[in-house]
């Protein structure tokens, strides 16, 4: 059984996992698909809904 | 259905390269006395040659899709989508809905990626709530998924870990719900499908529900489905320990028509409850239409009318007769592309005027 010290800690990293997963997930996936894309688009495309 | 999700686990595991038989040589087999029974064991059941149950997630998919409860909605929507790349697929979309009766005016914007081994999707509303899917195809009969819902609230939040194994005549899934690595309370769920004959196949799911370390709860639920020998029927029930029982029915009846009858009924001690629903779908060539009668004496109906390739027009609605209530819901889906047909592998059905895209 982990410590209350450990306990603390992993807490805290978790819930920094999670801010860090909610704010950087669709800019991830942006990035990734921006990159990986054939033929690669234009950011503005990207973004607008009406481009 | 803000994104179309053909590709959710089926694309996911297209390339499959061939499952390795685990059957040893019976002369290493033979310095170990067990060895030899169980590769008996396993010859055997290959030479059952039964098919793959399918998962327990997929369980009542096909009644599932007749049925238009996840696809009914209220108000106004328009779902503006864009595929920015067909291989590996890229995909991001704006959906608007607003004038419901039940839900304030909503923004969501999502994008996906797939391609053949990776599924990633993220949808965020204008609240800044994120529902997060991530699917990691290992080869074509182990996946690993993880979904979650992050919320702006606290305590709103979950997320979801599973494991999806495929063999040749069975299927074995594990989840674990709002696992905390501290103290290891969370929700926990393992599935385990078993064909056992060519048509039907039985299950049993359990739950364990760890609340805080020492509280924890078991649930059993038992699952069976029978398959008509040329898959033109399914019929499915699960029976869960405090008097759930949930029965489905599909069956095809031609090409384009497809029936699906659902049961519910909960016989809890204190509660007692149940529904049936009746659901039809045609699949018309630029059209489908679900018509579906319930219990509750809801009657409702959903079109989908594809006018184009690119733009569908959407139509919902659903009369309440008891309550005395009606909705309806009319939408638009449109598909705008930077890409060409032939690039994005679409060649168009014959017969079919395709308008030439417009060019600035």
């Amino acid at each position: 059984m982990p410590s209350e010290e450990t306990k603390e800690r992993i807490i805290k990293a978790v819930d920094l996992a999670r801010v860090v997963a909610h704010y950087a997930w669709i800019p991830f996936i942006i990035y990734v698909g921006y990159t990986r894309s054939n033929p690669q688009p234009s950011l503005i495309k990207l973004i607008s809904p009406l481009a | 259905m803000s994104v179309p999700t053909p590709v959710v686990p089926a694309d996911v595991s297209p390339v499959s390269p061939p499952q390795p038989a685990p059957v040893a040589s019976s002369s290493s087999s033979s310095s170990w006395p067990l060895g030899s029974v169980f590769n008996r064991f396993a010859a055997w059941r290959k030479s059952l040659d039964l098919p793959n149950p399918g998962t327990v997630e997929n369980l009542t998919k096909e009644s599932k899709q007749t049925l238009l409860n996840n696809y009914a909605f209220d108000g106004a929507r328009a779902d503006l989508s864009k595929s920015l790349s067909m291989n590996p697929m890229f995909q991001v979309t704006h959906s608007f809905h607003l004038g419901s009766q039940t839900v304030p005016p909503t923004y969501h914007f999502g994008a996906m990626f797939a391609n053949d081994k990776l599924f990633m999707h993220g949808n965020v509303d204008h609240d800044g709530n994120l529902s997060a899917r991530f699917n990691q195809g290992w080869s074509a009969t182990n996946v690993s998924k993880v979904q979650a819902q992050l919320s702006t609230q606290p305590g709103q939040s979950y997320v979801q870990m599973e494991h999806d194994f495929q063999g040749s005549d069975y299927s074995l899934n594990a989840k674990a719900v709002n696992l905390s690595p501290a103290d290891l309370t969370g929700i926990y769920m393992g599935s385990y499908l078993q064909s056992v004959t060519k048509n039907l196949a039985v299950g049993v799911e359990t739950i364990l529900q760890r609340q805080a370390p020492g509280l924890s709860d078991l649930g059993l639920a038992y699952l069976a489905k029978y398959t008509g020998s040329d898959r033109k029927w399914i019929a499915t029930a699960q029976v869960q320990a405090p008097g759930i029982l949930q029965a489905s029915y599909w069956q095809k009846l031609s090409e384009k028509v497809d029936v699906a009858a659902e049961l519910q009924v909960m016989a809890a001690p204190g509660r007692r409850d149940a529904l049936a629903t009746l659901a039809a779908r045609y699949e018309l060539r630029m059209a489908s239409f679900r018509a579906q009668l319930d219990s509750t004496g809801k009657v409702s109906a959903y079109l989908e009318h594809r006018i184009a390739p690119t733009f569908a027009f959407l139509m919902s609605g659903e009369i309440d007769h008891f309550k005395n209530a009606a909705k309806v819901g009319v939408g638009v889906m449109i598909e705008s592309s930077s890409l060409t047909p032939e690039e994005m592998g679409m060649v168009p059905p014959p017969g079919v005027p395709v308008a030439p895209m417009p060019q600035p």
